[in-house]
């Protein structure tokens, strides 16, 4: 091994595993397991860009201001499916300000989540057709709406039904689903165990497609020096995005400079170049002055992504005693008209051990926007099913929910055969069951009347993320004793910033007031991953750290130097060097860059690979306490408890912000979310942010998030792991057991919405009548 | 175009507005403002709301991006960079916002801001439900609601105590 640079390891992003090939670092830091004493990890510093954020001077890509700029406005499809016959500019170019368009024959080859740009074979609602470009964003606004579309309209299919039917007008060209389509995974003989289990529960659950809606939409600001270009870009991947303008415009790496300084909010849908981003160099190019394309609200409902939704046919069988024997699940996912196959079937092999397990996942094409990452995409969906599956086995049983999860507890990574770098689920199970109250009775006497019912339920869960190379990081000792980690990565809100510079400080030894994180930026910073995945701490934050120990290492020789003293008697903190058996011989970190005047110590750091057969997975159990109004519907939650285990936790109060932000997405896709579409005109009904229901302040329930002790050193020298999230994974089906507790009829279909929670109890007594 | 003068963060403007400039639209695009932000666009998320104070009226909080801005006339607007009227500093609800990170992406946090500057401008000490009921029309997507509660339930006591 030592005389080999380059291995081959392996690395999950979003519940795909690759194969990386990756040079090993110079040297590897002494793992931080959890008994080493740390001074500013652990540290609820304050968030490093806050009060940029509060005073309004952080600048987001709307807010970037280039002399001349002009403003971009899209022509969209208003029907789903169709061919435009005419596509007539002329009044659009007439508006006064206007400075150009853009059409299809000018962006051939530019492809982006949705298919080729300005496609003029309309396969959704809100497609972009063309664009037009102005001196200002109202003129642009106005110039599109002059456009003159003129469309042969064909049949649509905005429904998997529909779309799998036997005449159904065709999505893509080879059909209405993916190629793959089945996709089959399969251990053991699961159907031979589903005839022989002494249990067995079958059910079907429905998940809708769910909008990213982020605050701020997706935007860009292109700018054209000569042959080289300039993008600011709300993006999630600094260097994907510039990967994908170098392909699609034919230039060199070095010829594409993409910064990201702040962003607001990306949850899985900016990991890439967008149609605004093309668009904006486009026309930047033709028009030869900086152009910004942002979104408006209604076209980022539109086309910036969703979440798939999902119909899981789900059958568990089961021992006497429990014992899982047999998961199958039959699924349908709707991916609109393009994206990635996360699926819901993977967590069916993740999550609990049972030798006989099979899911079948079809992809479905249908007339509607295309599928994007979307916050443990898959995973979200499929736990919805499978842990309301385990309830209603529970149930079966007469088993407590918790008791038939640990009778089934996965020791091993049962999907791949190999071990867990560590794994503290029971411990979630039993310290959240704990703070929760679980075993005691959620008493309707506690509400308010007959009329309101009280329950309670909790879910399981398990992610991918460990993280791993290729990511770079630099570390420099200005002459002031200050320290800059650089590095490429994003902050979409997360904290990075922060987590960055502690991890740095505490590697270095310095006070986190002298240090400062740089990131977002292409041209000037070494590559990181994308930040999704919930990869960046555990990616990114090792490569900082090795970083900093180098500076450090070089800091050390100078001090030893000045101090007179060995290497090996020193040691750092808050900025001072020291010798660690005569802590009056010291100097500061200032003091030595004084006397070193205009040297600068330069740390290089780089992720090391993964370690060989193991799973890196987070872990978490969520409880949830709900209250059902029986005559309207209406489902309040009334508390979470989310136990989780990411490993090392290095900033208690950004993760605790992180928990608390899947928490209220979770409960938004429990009880509210769902992108409604008139399905004869196969248009999207609810393209705002009125008719989109997220959560608001009025919906927050109280919320006790917290993470068991670790350290995961085995999965990297930090010991930390994502916990972006997997907070959101449990909580739709927490929510969902703890109304099915509450009524005594199982709900099964998402959002929760006031008829869909009456029509269950319609069902229910309809059935018993 | 109609000739309109009125405060911003205490700097007289006079500026020509035509009819349908919306206050948003005059404070980011003409007087690079971009500390109000525009996200809906039509008054259901709450991420442009600044402070307007009619004449000789008390100020309150608005959505700038469905107020029209010729309708400010001799009114003064405050926005997220001239929130501390001593200037140079923070307010002491900015100052509560960092302490209990009350702030994730921070697109939504100006107005976030705003919105509960003026709720306390109408109610000193205000109760968790009334926090709720009064910020309900400023959408988080990143959810900061539970540290918004906090922060603003301390700037109440630290304005009520004298800053």
């Amino acid at each position: 091994m030592a005389d080999k640079r380059f291995v081959a390891t392996k690395v999950e992003v979003e519940g795909r595993e690759e194969t990386r090939i990756v040079e090993i670092p110079a040297f590897e830091p002494a793992p931080w397991t959890a008994d080493v004493p740390m001074d500013v990890v652990g540290q609820c510093v304050p968030r490093m860009d806050a009060l940029e954020k509060v005073t309004g001077s952080a600048v987001f890509t709307a807010d970037v201001q280039r002399a001349g700029m002009l403003y971009t406005a899209i022509v969209r499809a208003s029907v789903a499916h169709g061919r435009v016959t005419t596509l007539d500019l002329t009044a659009a170019l007439e508006v006064p300000g206007v400075r150009g368009v853009l059409q299809r024959d000018e962006v051939e080859g530019i492809r982006y989540d949705s298919g080729q740009l300005f496609d003029q074979t309309i396969r959704f609602a809100g497609q972009p057709l063309a664009a037009v470009c102005a001196e200002t964003q109202d003129a642009a606004d106005r110039a599109a709406r002059a456009a003159i579309v003129r469309v042969d309209v064909d049949r649509h299919a905005v429904t998997a039904n529909a779309a799998l039917a036997p005449d159904a007008p065709k999505v893509r060209s080879h059909g209405n689903t993916s190629k793959h389509s089945p996709r089959i995974a399969q251990r053991g003989d699961a159907d031979a165990a589903l005839r022989t289990a002494e249990v067995v529960v079958e059910r079907e659950y429905r998940t809708p497609t769910v909008l990213h809606t982020a605050m701020e939409p997706h935007g860009a600001v292109a700018e054209w020096s000569g042959d080289h270009l300039t993008v600011w870009e709300s993006t999630q991947g600094i260097f994907n995005t510039r990967s994908d303008l170098a392909e699609a415009f034919g230039l060199k790496l070095t010829q594409v400079r993409v910064i990201k300084d702040y962003m607001g909010g990306g949850f899985g849908a900016k990991n890439g170049a967008a149609a605004s981003t093309y668009i904006a160099v486009a026309l930047a190019r033709k028009l030869a002055c900086p152009v910004r394309c942002v979104l408006d609200r209604e076209g980022e409902q539109v086309d910036s992504g969703n979440r798939s939704s999902t119909s899981q046919r789900v059958r568990l069988g089961a021992m006497r005693d429990g014992t899982l024997t047999a998961m199958v699940l039959d699924a349908e996912i709707v991916m609109g008209v393009g994206g990635w196959f996360a699926g819901p079937g993977k967590i069916y092999h993740e999550l609990y051990a049972c030798p006989n397990v099979r899911t079948t996942e079809t992809f479905v094409y249908t007339h509607t926007g295309a599928m994007a990452s979307f916050r443990a995409p898959g995973h979200v969906e499929g736990a919805f099913g499978l842990e309301c599956a385990m309830d209603a086995l529970a149930r079966a049983l007469r088993m407590d929910p918790i008791e038939l999860r640990l009778k089934n507890y996965a020791k091993h990574d049962q999907e791949k055969d190999r071990r867990y770098s560590d794994k503290r689920l029971d411990e979630c199970y039993r310290l959240g069951a704990e703070r929760f109250g679980w075993g005691t009775k959620a008493f309707s006497t506690d509400a308010k009347s007959a009329r309101f019912k009280r329950g309670r339920g909790m879910a399981s869960i398990g992610w991918g993320a460990g993280g791993g190379p290729p990511s770079y990081a630099t570390v420099r000792m200005n002459s002031d004793g200050t320290v800059d980690v650089l590095t490429g990565s994003q902050d979409l809100g997360t904290g990075a910033r922060t987590v960055f510079a502690q991890i740095a400080a505490e590697a270095i030894g310095a006070s986190i007031h002298d240090v400062r994180t740089i990131l977002g930026d292409t041209e000037r910073l070494p590559y990181t991953s994308n930040s999704w995945g919930s990869q960046t701490t555990a990616s990114v934050g090792p490569a900082v750290r090795m970083a900093a120990e180098d500076a450090r290492a070089k800091l050390f020789e100078a001090a030893a130097q000045i101090l007179e003293a060995p290497v090996e008697a020193l040691e750092a903190r808050q900025s001072v060097v020291r010798m660690r058996d005569h802590p009056e011989r010291a100097i500061t970190f200032a003091q030595i860059g004084e006397k070193l005047r205009n040297v600068m110590l330069i740390g290089q750091g780089s992720r090391g690979p993964n370690p060989d057969k193991t799973a890196l997975f987070a872990f978490g159990a969520q409880f949830a306490e709900v209250e059902v109004d029986l005559e309207t519907g209406q489902v309040r939650v009334l508390r979470i408890v989310a136990a989780h285990d990411s490993g090392r936790i290095i900033n208690p109060r950004l993760a605790e912000s992180q928990l608390e932000g899947a928490i209220l997405q979770g409960i938004g896709f429990a009880l509210f979310e769902e992108r409604v579409l008139d399905e004869p005109l196969g248009l999207p009904l609810n393209p705002t942010m009125h008719d989109y229901k997220i959560p608001t302040m009025s919906d927050l329930p109280a919320i006790d998030g917290f993470f068991v002790p670790s350290s995961d050193t085995v999965a990297n020298h930090v010991g930390a792991k994502g916990l972006a999230e997997p907070p959101i994974i449990g909580v739709a089906p927490a929510i969902a057991n703890a109304v099915t507790d509450a009524l005594g009829v199982e709900v099964n279909e998402l959002p929760l919405t006031p008829w869909r929670v009456v029509s269950a109890l319609n069902r229910d007594s309809a059935e018993r009548a | 175009m109609t000739n309109v003068s009125f405060d911003v963060n205490g700097i007289a403007q006079a500026l020509e507005i035509a009819g349908h400039e919306t206050l948003l639209d005059v404070l980011r695009d003409r007087l690079s403002l971009t500390g109000t932000k525009l996200s809906c666009g039509r008054g259901e998320c709450g991420a442009c709301t600044v402070l307007l104070a009619p004449p000789n009226g008390r100020r309150r909080a608005v959505y700038s991006c469905l107020t029209l801005a010729v309708a400010c006339e001799g009114s003064s607007v405050t926005t997220i960079e001239g929130l501390d009227a001593k200037g140079g500093g923070t307010h002491p609800m900015q100052q509560a916002f960092i302490a209990h990170d009350a702030v994730q992406c921070g697109f939504c946090t100006p107005g976030q801001i705003l919105a509960a500057v003026a709720l306390l401008d109408q109610n000193a000490a205000p109760s968790e439900s009334e926090i709720r009921t009064a910020m309900s029309g400023n959408l988080c997507r990143c959810g900061t609601y539970p540290k918004i509660i906090l922060a603003v339930q301390e700037a109440g006591r630290r304005l009520a105590s004298g800053g």
